[in-house]
């Protein structure tokens, strides 16, 4: 994969603050709220200074029941050829069902008719995308009955049967390692590490005994840990710190991206 | 190809969606207090969006914003095709037909064309 380096998600609130933050490689744009015609100025700035910015969606409901909506997929292709981007994301997970919106990335069963319908809808998505597509791993606080492979193994067949790529979230790994038990090594072990496109890190909180993947709080030693982990095993072509809300000083966000270069060495 | 799977596939995940949103039976097989989390998580989501939308409704009900939201969402749990901001505009709507919110003062302003 081409290298990214470390970079932060560009949101419309803290647009100054990414342009003038000092080592942001690359940034990351939630998909849904752009315009292909009418780019932030934020972002076109970034992109004359060479920065790549990712498109990332959050709405193709990718494992979900229905096929894939192909206006959805038509605005991610055509928002990655306006950015020029080297390539577009989004997550394993699934939005809506029966009707209703859940306004959340929900978590698959890990059946193999799950893996079917998401590797179906996967294959039809990338036929329509004019670049790779890196699917990421969600924070879940509930978990499927009946399982019938690991989150890692779900993952690790999903790439091989559909080619895609995998956009790591060490923070929803740690968020399912310390809410759902899952195995945090045994996870780094059996996803296919060579598919990684880059690595997502974020803030969150613990309240009343459960992780909150929340996206407005400091990132927490443990998330470095993870990413400790996964760096002992592969040196990922790009990290990138998510922060949605409450944002806190410029200083303390180039804080957080200095931590994650600390963890990269 | 794959019609069976996505057949039992979207029955189960519409069945977790109605207990998560829309105060439907818990599905066998899940724990209930992870569930009850969820859903916990999803309100608070929701209301989030909403109070982020529309910090006038939410300021006017002040302390009566978050049960009365909670019980909106209850009711109307957030179908496909639903923006946000119109989520936010049927709440205030809501709030208003019941009685605990004062419509809002029509604009003396007019919109540049």
């Amino acid at each position: 994969m081409e290298k990214l380096g470390v970079g932060i998600g560009w949101r419309p609130e803290i647009d100054l603050t990414v342009e003038q933050l000092p080592g942001v490689d690359f940034v990351e744009v939630v998909a849904e709220n752009l315009h292909v015609s009418h780019l932030p100025e934020s972002v076109l700035l970034l992109r004359e200074r060479g920065v790549p910015v990712l498109p990332h969606a959050v709405s193709l409901s990718l494992g979900g029941a229905e096929p894939v909506d192909a206006q959805r997929v038509a605005h991610l292709a055509a928002l990655a050829e306006a950015l020029d981007a080297p390539l577009v994301s989004d997550h394993v997970c699934f939005v809506r069902a029966g009707g209703l919106d859940s306004g959340h990335l929900m978590p698959l069963p890990r059946t193999r008719d799950a893996l079917d319908v998401l590797v179906a809808n996967v294959k039809a998505a990338r036929q329509d995308l004019p670049v790779p597509l890196a699917l990421e791993n969600v924070a879940a606080l509930l978990e499927w009955p009946d399982g019938e492979l690991t989150e890692g193994q779900f993952l690790a067949e999903l790439v091989d049967r559909t080619d895609c790529h995998l956009l790591i979230d060490v923070a929803n790994l740690y968020a399912n390692a310390r809410n759902l038990g899952t195995d945090v090594s045994r996870f780094l072990d059996e996803i296919p590490l060579e598919r990684l496109a880059y690595v997502h890190v974020a803030g969150g909180e613990e309240h009343q005994g459960v992780y909150h993947d929340t996206h407005a709080h400091a990132v927490i030693p443990e998330v470095l840990d993870v990413l400790a982990q996964l760096r002992a095993r592969v040196d990922p072509p790009g990290v990138l710190l998510e922060r949605d809300d409450d944002y806190p000083a410029d200083a303390e966000l180039a804080g957080e991206l200095a931590a994650i270069r600390a963890v990269l060495g | 190809m794959t019609q069976p799977q996505r057949d039992r596939l979207g029955a189960a995940q519409a069945e977790l969606l109605r207990a998560l949103l829309a105060d439907g039976e818990v599905p066998a097989g899940f724990d209930e207090e992870r569930v009850r989390i969820e859903k916990r998580a999803l309100l608070n989501k929701r209301r989030g969006i909403v109070e982020m939308l529309r910090p006038d409704v939410a300021a006017e009900l002040g302390e009566r914003f978050r049960p009365l939201f909670d019980a909106y969402a209850r009711a109307h749990p957030k179908e496909v095709g639903t923006r946000f901001r119109e989520d936010a505009a049927r709440f205030a709507e809501w709030a208003v037909a019941r009685g605990e919110s004062t419509a809002p003062k029509k604009r003396w302003w007019r919109r540049a064309t």
